[in-house]
């Protein structure tokens, strides 16, 4: 029986979204139900035996199965981990408790700190020692190493982690530990630094592994789980995991490494990205994932996610940097933003007006979800600037209460700052606008970038109602609205190529170091690779299979590193001082300078190993079935460009066929979200459905003359 | 312990207070939504700048310690906003010194590329390392605004030790305000006398360099700010957001009852202890701080500071105790004043000795939140064990010469309702450098960085831990190295009947170690135990749990629980009315 499908299915945390493909026609099939949070599994049976029956397919017929999950992330926020134990170097237990040192807020005297997944009294030490590059200083006291089994046991520790200092260099110490501790406690699960994050500094280091210690034996049980399930449904084949760094890998690693499963959701988002703009030729997107609490910020550039090594878990002081605990992984890199649609406006201190990062989340939700809501959302202010239409929100299966969202805003905010409703509403929508294009700009900043470069990618169900004004305050090339943006998550699973990031650090100056040293490195790396490819059934010798390397290399005495891809023809001439110019090259190109008289120091080298991605073209979700005039009415809506309202037309998205082109302002409803565009954007169906809005240049001079002729003399 | 965050009610108040100021300034344009879009969008522009600096300066002390503040002012040279994670006290200094230098340098007279520089610590920041810059932006050529920055930087030249000199002089250059560029043309004098007078050149060139590329990113975004808003948005919003900070600050003093809080404490000092006196005076709703009573200034030691570094720390911790959720800018400041003899320890006179002055100033915190303890206990914080500063230096292997600075931190001073954290920065906030990075940046090799059981000073809520820190040198290297301490006399004070956190220790091979530059040679140990943070309320009303849990992961030893705490012994509950 031939098995063209892939399935893909993404446990949130309210939803489960499932998409299923026929990789031969394109055929694209969507479900989404209940995450049910007590046993996941049920909800993926519930939503996946009524989507292959749609599909008239069987287990049988699926190729692969493909699965990301908020898993992970919620077992670290909610603190629903293994019991968990860390074994260090003698002297340096606490490093996981002292941290950075550094206060996350400079004025706040009460502070709060996340609480720590190994405390004091499960933090062991034993000596060992090695040096900065890797040699042994003090050997490993195995007695001492046997002496901590019975009291691992005593003090009922499910998982440990063991970090030792500078074990990145040389993994020895803590493999030794390790496999001592394994044959003495065979129901422990253990986790080496060495293996998990072998990255310098040694907090970062530490932190990583404990989290990744602290939710391997629910992943695993969780894992297992999962696969019953689909072996039940006859599905037989292995699962497969979205892990953070965008690609997707077997179970076995995901086991092994449950924490690089990390935001795998958001991240298949951005994969989809990638996807899209494969289909349309477009290779540099910032993608921008708004829902009910965050937004999410992500950077494609030439069909690749920016990825960063550093995210933090749980902060405790929300959004603020620092407030959470530190994990050292190669992951794509999201910005989350306190901006959603229930994010709650209010008068400040000051009697400023501000948005978030509260959220009225799903309940009591918005004022206008009239379950009792009584602060002024974003959902709220969008209602009434006439963005949504109260009888089609979510497709109609809602219905928003326009004047309980009236009432919220008179009375939390219109009759303090006497100012009318109309305009707490629009002030609403350009504070939380504002508040998320100030991060994007600063995280663009961050890279280098110049975001007029890049479309922006909107989806979530509240993206595309703010896309239009972020693009273009941002001097963007324009907002991609793709084909189902309900399902946008899902479509990254099924469309992403099997793929594995590594990093290790290696602290040394190019001009002192012998190739062969990192030639080593990378080839270690590059081996393991392989294997994880092998384990998701990609066999080591396709010529398809491709090898990155890439270095963080800095000026010798600067704190921070520029990643350096490392082309195939410079990795085969093993020059070092080649590899020193491209580090010039790059870092001119992101600062404007470079000081080449100064020697080019070696941090951390990287590989990407990964297979192709899967050659699929989805067919349109959106326009299809559905005949008939497109536009389904007209209401006002509140526009920047126009400072006021204008009379805008409505369309029925699933009406708008490819080549359609609409002039702004307009409002195109979907089932999942509203695409709201002004009156300087120009809209446009590609032949994949996606929509586009394309933003005029002088959209904003239009605007600085509308407030001109309009502000009080 | 939330009482102080401002309710509904208050908030409408405020409200109406804002519109009333609007009005007054004829500025219907800046409603509340366009203040907060516009002032939101400033901070972002000084976030823009910040990562620029952090991502191409040189010195791990900017790079990754953060010793640095990036402001905006507008063209009187007033804050405005600041990036977000900008090192507080040196946001306080900014404005002062950068109208002091608009003083030699009339804003009339500059010109789009240039940049100012001063490090004289009567201006500053009261010592010779932390180097100001100023840089115009130029809007269509006229000027609109001013991107400032503080930063200490790797070295100033003069003597290695951190306590001995006599005079400012012989701390190390003094450069007076200066053209640091010249209509974007670098002044190669400059450059060159800064090059020739300290010892990492490289680094301290490198990070100057940095700055002024930073506040250039600045200059281009405020260009594009006032292209969206107008030339004179900045100075609309800078003075509106001015005075909504005034009035906010004005109203969070006028809820404390006018008298005169006083309080006296002693700290290290050097030779002699220095002896702290706040008299802190709120009249309606301003606050004066008079320090008369505090110690002469030292000739014999340079922890002397200057007044405008007093003030920076008054400012700032005032702030932290009214009104912490406030962004920080000038109109916090209006109504608080701070006076001091001339030619006190806090109000140091030319040429006096100053390059650590933190030995000072980083306990000026503890006098006045002593002195507000009884009228504003949920408020203030019990005395911190602060920083300790390690400098290693040397040749390595490569013969190049390396410097490395570490700052690590002891507890911090507990509040109402919440233990201090361990090993956390106060009043700075800076960063420890990982073991793994000191090894790879020098011959060292780190023994231990632990808690230090025992240090936390007691109370209801107890401190944070102080830490223990271990270094001896890799191989047969030496090292020289300079190591600056604090609350080895003194320690970190309690607060409303809170015991102090334990004094620090510094040993070398396990003696004692006199305060000055030495060679670490193989084969010997230099033990750091940095002082904990001071605990606040009485500690027999500790929660009973809390000290178990204490006891059993070694924070407190059964000893000090029963001695300190009163607890009948650790495997006996207290009586559940102890709490």
């Amino acid at each position: 029986m031939p098995s063209p499908f892939r399935l893909g299915f993404d446990i949130g945390g309210t939803f489960t979204d499932f998409i299923l493909v026929n990789s031969e026609t394109g055929e694209v099939f969507l479900n989404k139900c209940l995450t049910t949070p007590d046993d996941p599994s049920e909800g993926v049976m519930a939503g996946l035996v009524p989507l292959l029956d749609e599909a008239g397919a069987t287990g049988e017929a699926v190729d692969i199965a493909i699965h990301a999950t908020t898993l992970i992330t919620n077992a670290l926020i909610e603190r629903k981990g293994a019991r968990t134990a860390l074994l260090t170097t003698e002297g340096f237990r606490d490093v996981l408790e002292m941290g950075t040192e550094v206060r996350y807020d400079i004025y706040d005297l009460f502070l709060e700190k996340p609480t720590l997944l190994a405390p004091r009294s499960r933090r062991y030490e034993v000596a060992e020692r090695l040096d900065r590059d890797g040699n042994e200083l003090v050997p490993l006291d195995e007695e001492a190493v046997r002496a901590l089994a019975p009291k691992l046991r005593e003090d009922r520790v499910e998982a440990l982690a063991i970090a030792f200092l500078h074990s990145f260099r040389n993994p020895a110490h803590e493999q030794r530990a390790a496999a001592i501790l394994a044959e003495m406690l065979s129901d422990v699960s253990i986790s080496l630094s060495s293996a998990v994050a072998p990255e310098i500094r040694e907090y970062e280091r530490m932190s990583t592994t404990v989290a990744n210690a602290y939710v391997q034996p629910i992943t695993r049980a969780y894992l297992e789980t999962i696969e019953d399930r689909l072996k039940q449904m006859r599905y037989p084949r292995r699962l497969f995991l979205m892990i953070s760094s965008g690609g997707i890998a077997g179970g076995q690693t995901a086991k092994d490494f449950p924490i690089r499963m990390l935001e795998s959701g958001p991240t298949a988002g951005v994969l989809a990205g990638i996807h899209y703009g494969r289909q349309i030729d477009i290779g540099s997107l910032v993608t921008f994932d708004m829902g009910g609490t965050t937004a999410k910020i992500a950077l494609i550039k030439n069909y690749e996610a920016a990825k960063s090594n550093t995210f933090e878990v749980g902060r405790v002081a929300r959004f603020k940097k620092g407030s959470g605990l530190p994990v050292k992984l190669p992951m794509v890199e999201l910005i989350e933003i306190g901006a959603g649609g229930g994010s709650i406006a209010r008068v400040d201190q000051l009697g400023l007006l501000k948005v978030g990062p509260h959220s009225a989340g799903a309940s009591p939700g918005p004022a206008s979800y009239g379950a009792g809501g009584a602060e002024p959302t974003v959902t709220d202010a969008n209602l009434v600037l006439g963005y949504y239409d109260p009888d089609f929100f979510l497709g109609g299966e809602m219905k928003l209460d326009a004047d309980a969202a009236r009432y919220a805003l008179r009375q939390r905010l219109a009759e303090p700052l006497g100012m009318s409703v109309e305009d707490c509403a629009r002030g609403i929508f350009e504070v939380v606008n504002q508040n998320m294009l100030a991060a994007t700009k600063v995280h663009i900043a961050e890279r280098g970038e110049d975001q007029r470069k890049f479309y922006l990618f909107a989806f979530g169900g509240a993206g595309p109602a703010h896309a239009y004004e972020l693009a273009r305050a941002l001097q963007m090339r324009g907002v991609i609205v793709p084909s189902g943006a309900g399902a946008t998550s899902a479509v990254g699973l099924v469309t992403a190529a099997v793929s594995f990031d590594f990093a290790r650090s290696l602290l040394a100056r190019l001009d002192r170091i012998e190739w062969a040293e990192v030639k080593q490195v990378f080839d270690e790396m590059a081996e393991e690779g392989l294997g994880v490819l092998e384990e998701a059934g990609v066999a080591r010798d396709r010529p398809d299979v491709a090898v990155t390397h890439r270095m963080d290399l800095r000026h010798k005495g600067q704190g921070h590193e520029v990643t350096v891809v490392i082309p195939q023809e410079a990795f085969e001439a093993g020059s070092l001082e080649g590899i020193s110019r491209l580090f010039y090259e790059a870092h001119r190109e992101k600062y404007g300078h470079a000081h080449e008289n100064l020697a080019v120091e070696l941090v951390t080298c990287r590989t990407t190993v990964s297979a192709p991605a899967p050659d699929i073209s989805l067919r349109p979700v959106a326009a299809e079935g559905r005949e008939g005039d497109a536009v389904k009415g007209r209401r006002r809506a509140w526009f920047a460009e126009a400072n006021g309202f204008v009379e805008t037309l409505v369309y029925d998205r699933y009406r708008l066929r490819s080549g359609a082109a609409i002039e702004g302002p307009a409002i195109i409803e979907e089932r999942e979200c509203t695409v709201v565009a002004g009156p300087s954007g120009r809209i446009r169906i590609d032949e994949y459905g996606n929509l586009f809005i394309d933003i005029r240049p002088d959209a904003g001079a239009e605007q600085k003359e509308a407030r001109d002729a309009t502000a009080p003399a | 312990m939330d009482a102080r965050r401002s309710d509904g009610a208050r908030s409408a108040d405020v409200g109406a207070q804002v519109s009333h100021i609007m009005k007054d300034q004829g500025q219907q344009s800046l409603d509340p939504i366009t203040l907060q879009v516009q002032w939101s969008r400033l901070a972002s522009i000084m976030d823009e700048v910040d990562v620029a600096l952090v991502r191409t300066a040189f010195s791990t002390i900017v790079g990754e310690t953060r010793d640095f503040a990036v402001i905006m002012l507008d063209r009187e040279g007033r804050s405005v906003v600041q990036s977000q994670l900008s090192s507080p006290a040196f946001t306080c200094s900014l404005p002062s010194a950068t109208r002091k230098m608009l003083a030699e340098f009339p804003a009339a007279t500059l010109r789009p590329g240039d940049a100012l520089i001063t490090n004289d610590p009567w201006i500053c920041h009261g010592h010779l390392p932390d180097f100001f810059v100023v840089v115009p932006i130029f809007v269509g050529g006229e000027l609109a605004a001013f991107v400032a920055t503080a930063a200490h930087i790797s070295d100033i030249g003069g003597r290695l030790d951190e306590f001995d000199a006599r005079d400012v002089y012989e701390e190390g250059l003094r450069i007076p305000p200066s053209k640091l560029y010249r209509a974007g043309r670098p002044n190669r004098q400059l450059f060159d006398i800064i090059e020739s007078n300290v010892r990492y050149p490289r680094l301290v060139l490198g990070d100057v360099d940095a700055i002024v590329g930073a506040a250039g990113v600045g200059g281009t975004r405020l260009r594009e700010f006032a292209g969206d808003y107008g030339t004179h948005a900045v100075t609309l919003v800078a003075a509106a957001i001015r005075d909504l900070s005034e009035a906010a600050m004005r109203e969070a003093i006028g809820v404390i009852p006018d008298s005169v809080y006083e309080h006296e404490i002693d700290c290290d000092g050097y030779r002699n202890p220095t002896h702290l006196k706040a008299r802190v005076e709120v009249t309606g709703d301003a606050i004066k701080v008079d320090y008369d009573g505090s110690s002469p200034e030292r000739s014999d030691a340079s922890v002397n500071c200057v007044l405008n570094v007093t003030h920076a720390h008054t400012l700032y911790a005032l702030k932290c105790a009214l009104v912490p959720e406030l962004p920080n800018n000038e109109g916090l400041f209006r109504p608080i004043s701070t006076v001091a003899p001339p030619g006190s320890i806090v109000n140091a006179r030319f040429p006096a000795p100053v390059k650590t002055r933190s030995k000072t100033s980083y306990h000026i915190h503890n006098a006045i939140y002593g002195a507000l303890a009884p009228v504003l206990p949920r408020q203030v914080q019990a005395g911190s064990g602060s920083f300790w500063s390690i400098k290693c230096d040397g040749t390595d292997d490569d013969g190049q010469p390396y410097a490395v600075h570490v700052l690590p931190n002891g507890g911090r001073g507990a509040v109402q309702g919440m233990d201090g954290g361990p090993t956390v920065a106060f009043p700075g906030n800076g960063t420890i450098t990982p073991a793994e990075i000191l090894e790879n940046s020098a011959p060292i090799v780190v023994l231990e960085r632990s808690l230090r059981p025992d240090s936390a000073g007691a109370g209801t809520w107890r401190g944070g831990c102080g830490q223990v820190i271990r270094l001896a040198t890799r191989g047969g290297a030496s090292v020289r190295m300079t190591i600056r301490p604090d609350k080895l006399r003194f320690p970190a004070p309690g607060i409303a009947g809170g015991g102090p956190g334990a004094p620090g220790e510094l040993l070398l091979n396990g003696g004692p170690l006199a305060l000055e530059p030495f060679v670490l040679r193989s084969g010997e140990v230099v033990t750091l135990k940095l002082p904990g943070g001071g605990g606040f309320g009485d500690p027999r009303r500790r929660d009973p749990a809390s000290l178990c849990s204490d006891v059993a992961s070694g924070i407190v030893s059964a000893g000090a629980a029963a001695e300190i705490y009163g607890a009948a012994g650790p495997a006996e509950k207290p009586p559940k009315d102890a709490a």
